[in-house]
């Protein structure tokens, strides 16, 4: 019942892909959105929906507290479970919660190098392997090309696909592609863009680039008291 | 005594471990003039802080009992109360909390916000308690309290304002800007106890003008006033800006922040003007009493020494006199030779000896009033019972007390160790009421039961010290649990005739399991199949079997029962039946309910220099944790992960020597989980052994 409901609310549903991942081993995708419209929401959404296909999730935190984290998956567990059985709701989060990893770094802090170091601290002990990687916080202003395309070829070396957030500002109209100009030097390093706006109280999730020939363009929304994807029906 | 209620404060010192907050009450009391010599927590003199007033706090160099003292700084009472810092003495900590009306939150410099800081927050949260903080460590290398502030807001949402800057910091450390007077604070003589006021120095002067700015525009949310002078660019006063700070202070919408170093004697007395400025006196903290008479109405207590008595038991002390009670009166006055009521028990008692406290001396008064914490003789009692005048029947709100999860089979060496031990046991249960106690009836065994394994070592110590009684400790013992996962039928006839009256009884119905309580019991009867007067007599038979499963013996919880049919005799019928007959329902549909064995998952955070990130996290992958995650804090890294309890014994030790004793780790209980199947065989087993030996 509870597996149904994440994939109902998987927010790639209508973008064309279901079970399949969207991106490809060292591929790269990134949330676009402005301050508070649920660009973490939304990947934690992505997260929950990895996890239960039993494939593992780092989570990286470059301003959040690993507890603080562990709210927003919590919290938008409890919201997709609803009115369940709360035992079933807690045996189903047991069971999903080994999938997932949380690490958090200071902005200042966060290099390629140091990720490697953790990353390798961990899969050498056995104890994680991600398959994807969220990378939330990440400035794409101040961290030049460099930086990602050094998180690139970290990627396909370890066979992950990463996810990021990207801040946009009202201040800066987008050009015609629907990008931000301070995103515009990197934009080629990823696979798949996808941006969230606001149209009067609703917000909707529009696929920027690589969304599947299936996809339907403006039709999905979260709703802003949830940041779930909204039920349609 | 002084009358002035606005001149008092109730305080605490809350903290992480070896934050220095022993050492900054022992320099709060030396500038305050109740002790005349300061002497360090482990110091080389031996003598060890004043506030570790028992024997085994000055060998650990920890506190465990929150020792209560008072004070006077410029005219004010200041009563305060020292709180440990480790986690498995968080009762004492809540308690102290329950009775303070502020707190100073002291943080170390280097460290900031460690885990059990974050723990300290929550539980001052939960009791609404105003707090101001104090940036300690200041010369230490590596002291950053722009960090710690900044750690205030993210980690514990905290609207955090420094009220001074440093003078230098780490080996340059001198004094403190203070930002509200601007001028320069140092601290002169061989224990820093005279205070010199200079101007700004010239280079620090631009930024302690930004950093009073963002004082005051934090400060002017909370004054119209004050946000009129600054409209108007009016100069701003001293008291105006204190009456704002103070104003958010008191919602806890603002925290004022005072640094320096209580080790080298720097701006300790600052952050004491800090307390009497901007900490709450009691009769602007809102306390709430359950009237028992109506319903457990609640009851709006009044600072007001001439009404009925309202007072607080919130510690007991084992002393050379006798039994010495720690009490806050919240209303009326507590005097010596009066008569006030134990509302639990409704036993009268007759106050003898009043004092106050300082650390282990006392000093004898006359009466306690309102809005004081003090200490009485020959009260028998357990901490947190409510003490009223007589005529009254009110109940202060019940501290939360969290179940034990770890027990440990004490036996005594001989005759004379026993007799201590069950005195000891009496005592400690109790002081504290996460400590427990009994016998388990099949080994005869003395059990004590707490909130980890440190927990119960320090007791086991203070048997040994405080009562000279000697005992050997068993393993400790995981408090495991059963429940069930499915719905099972059970429809059970007890029948016996073995000559004189029968026994007769038949019970049908289910147990299904329930996820937010221990026990539930429906009766969906209709017809009088089990007549009215023996339902509950099936009750008291369905929570018998509770208390041990048939298969494991472990308690049992999360069963609902419901009963819905059945039959009667008309002679062999009785309570007895019926309650026996509801064990052997219980019996008969309990292993069909698929039980499985839950154990306690205790939340683990450990702190280790980054360098040891790796073999940490592999030291907790290979005791069946889960990390939850890692936090990158410059040099060092703190880890989260969620431990079973029965794998963290001897952590303490495998950890130390795997990081060179750089990290350290703080455990709180957190949930119960299932246990994996073969960990749950492996427990079979080992009850199974257990049974054979005992028998």
């Amino acid at each position: 019942m509870l597996k149904k409901e994440i994939i109902y609310r998987n927010p790639l549903i209508n973008l064309g892909y279901a079970d399949e991942d969207i991106l490809p081993n060292g591929g790269f995708g990134a949330v676009l959105a402005h301050a508070g419209l649920g660009k973490t929401a939304l990947l934690v959404q992505m997260a929950l929906n990895t996890m239960m296909r039993e494939q593992s999730v780092l989570h990286v935190s470059l301003h959040e507290a690993v507890s603080k984290v562990d709210v927003w998956y919590h919290e938008l567990f409890q919201n997709i479970a609803g009115e369940q059985n709360a035992n079933e709701i807690q045996e189903y989060w047991d069971k999903i919660q080994p999938y997932r990893f949380i690490m958090t770094f200071r902005v200042e802090g966060f290099s390629v190098p140091k990720l490697e170091e953790r990353l390798t601290d961990l899969m050498q002990q056995n104890i994680f392997k991600p398959h994807t990687v969220i990378i939330d916080g990440l400035k794409f202003d101040e961290s030049g090309r460099g930086l990602l395309v050094n998180l690139k070829e970290l990627a396909s070396k370890y066979s992950m696909r990463i996810w990021f957030t990207i801040h946009t500002h009202r201040h800066e109209p987008p050009k015609e592609n629907g990008l931000p100009l301070s995103f515009l030097h990197v934009a080629d390093l990823f696979d798949v863009l996808v941006q969230l706006a606001a149209k009067g109280e609703e917000v909707y999730i529009k696929a920027l680039k690589g969304q599947a020939a299936t996809a339907k363009q403006d039709s999905l929304l979260l709703d802003p008291a949830t940041m779930l994807i909204k039920n349609l029906d | 005594m002084k009358i002035d209620d606005q001149k008092i404060r109730n305080i605490g010192i809350s903290a992480h471990i070896d934050s220095g907050k022993t050492t900054l009450t022992e320099r709060i009391l030396f500038y305050t003039k109740r002790i005349h010599a300061i002497h360090d927590v482990k110091g080389k003199d031996g003598v060890g802080a004043t506030m570790d007033s028992m024997e085994l706090e000055k060998e650990r160099g920890i506190t465990i009992a929150s020792a209560a003292t008072y004070c006077e700084w410029k005219g004010y009472e200041v009563n305060i109360i020292d709180t440990p810092g480790h986690v498995d003495f968080t009762i004492e900590v809540e308690r102290s909390l329950r009775v303070l009306d502020g707190a100073i939150l002291v943080l170390c410099a280097v460290g900031g916000v460690q885990s059990q800081s974050i723990t300290v927050d929550m539980q001052m949260k939960r009791y609404k308690v105003p707090c101001i903080a104090f940036i300690n460590k200041c010369d230490r290398s590596g002291a950053n309290p722009y960090r710690v502030i900044g750690q205030l807001k993210s980690k514990l949402g905290h609207n955090a304002v420094a009220m001074q800057i440093p003078i230098g910091l780490e080996i340059d450390a001198e004094g403190v800007v203070d930002l509200v007077s601007m001028k320069a604070l140092y601290f002169d003589g061989d224990n820093g106890e005279t205070v010199r006021t200079e101007e700004i120095p010239a280079n620090l002067q631009d930024e302690a003008k930004t950093k009073r700015d963002e004082l005051i525009e934090a400060a002017s949310l909370f004054s119209d006033e004050l946000t009129e002078a600054i409209l108007e660019e009016k100069e701003i006063s001293s008291e105006l800006l204190y009456a704002a700070v103070r104003k958010g202070t008191l919602k806890r919408e603002i925290t004022p922040v005072y640094m320096g170093s209580a080790y080298k004697n720097k701006a300790v007395q600052p952050m004491l003007d800090g307390v009497t400025y901007l900490l709450p006196c009691p009769s602007e903290v809102e306390n709430v009493a359950l009237d028992m008479d109506k319903n457990e109405e609640p009851v709006v207590l009044e600072n007001d020494s001439e009404k009925p008595i309202v007072a607080l038991a919130f510690k007991l002390e084992d002393g050379k006199y006798g039994q010495l009670t720690y009490i806050r009166v919240y209303q009326g006055t507590v005097e010596k030779g009066s008569t006030i009521v134990n509302v639990r028990n409704g036993k009268k008692v007759k106050v003898g000896r009043v004092v106050r406290m300082h650390a282990d001396q006392m000093e004898d008064v006359e009466y306690l009033r309102a809005g004081y914490i003090g200490a009485l003789f020959g009260i028998e009692c357990s901490s947190g019972d409510t003490f009223v005048s007589p005529g009254i029947n009110m109940t202060l709100t019940s501290m939360y007390v969290p179940k034990p999860v770890i027990s440990l089979a004490i036996v005594p060496k001989d005759n004379k160790s026993q007799m201590s031990m069950s005195k000891a046991l009496n005592r400690f249960s109790k002081e504290d009421p996460t400590f427990k106690t009994f016998v388990d009836p099949e080994t005869n065994e003395t059990i004590i039961e707490g909130m980890g394994e440190l927990h119960l070592e320090i007791y086991v110590e203070r048997m040994k010290r405080e009562y000279d009684a000697e005992v050997t400790t068993g393993n400790p013992r995981v408090a495991y649990r059963e429940t069930i996962t499915q719905r099972a039928d059970f429809n059970y006839t007890h029948k016996k005739q073995t000559g004189g009256s029968g026994q007769y009884g038949r019970i049908a119905g289910y147990i299904e399991p329930v996820s937010d309580a221990e026990f539930v019991f429906e009766n969906k009867i209709f017809g009088g199949s089990i007549p009215t007067q023996y339902i509950s007599a099936c009750e008291k038979g369905f929570k018998q079997s509770m208390a041990k499963g048939p298969k494991l013996e472990f308690p049992i919880t999360g069963v609902k029962v419901v009963i819905n049919d059945g039959a009667s005799h008309a002679v062999d019928s009785s309570d007895m039946a019926f309650q026996a007959c509801a064990r052997g329902a219980f019996r008969e549909a309990y292993l069909r309910a698929k039980p499985v064995i839950h154990e306690p998952i205790m939340k683990v955070v450990v702190e280790t220099p980054a360098e040891f990130q790796g073999p940490v996290m592999g030291l907790l992958n290979q005791r069946r944790g889960m990390i939850v995650g890692s936090q990158d804090e410059g040099v060092m890294c703190v880890i989260e992960a969620q431990m079973p309890l029965a794998e963290m014994f001897g952590f303490s030790t495998i950890l130390r020597s795997s990081t060179q004793g750089k990290a350290q780790f703080t455990m709180e209980f957190s949930i119960y989980r299932q246990v994996p199947q073969s960990i749950a065989e492996k427990i079979a087993l080992e009850v199974a052994q257990n049974k054979k030996s005992a028998a």
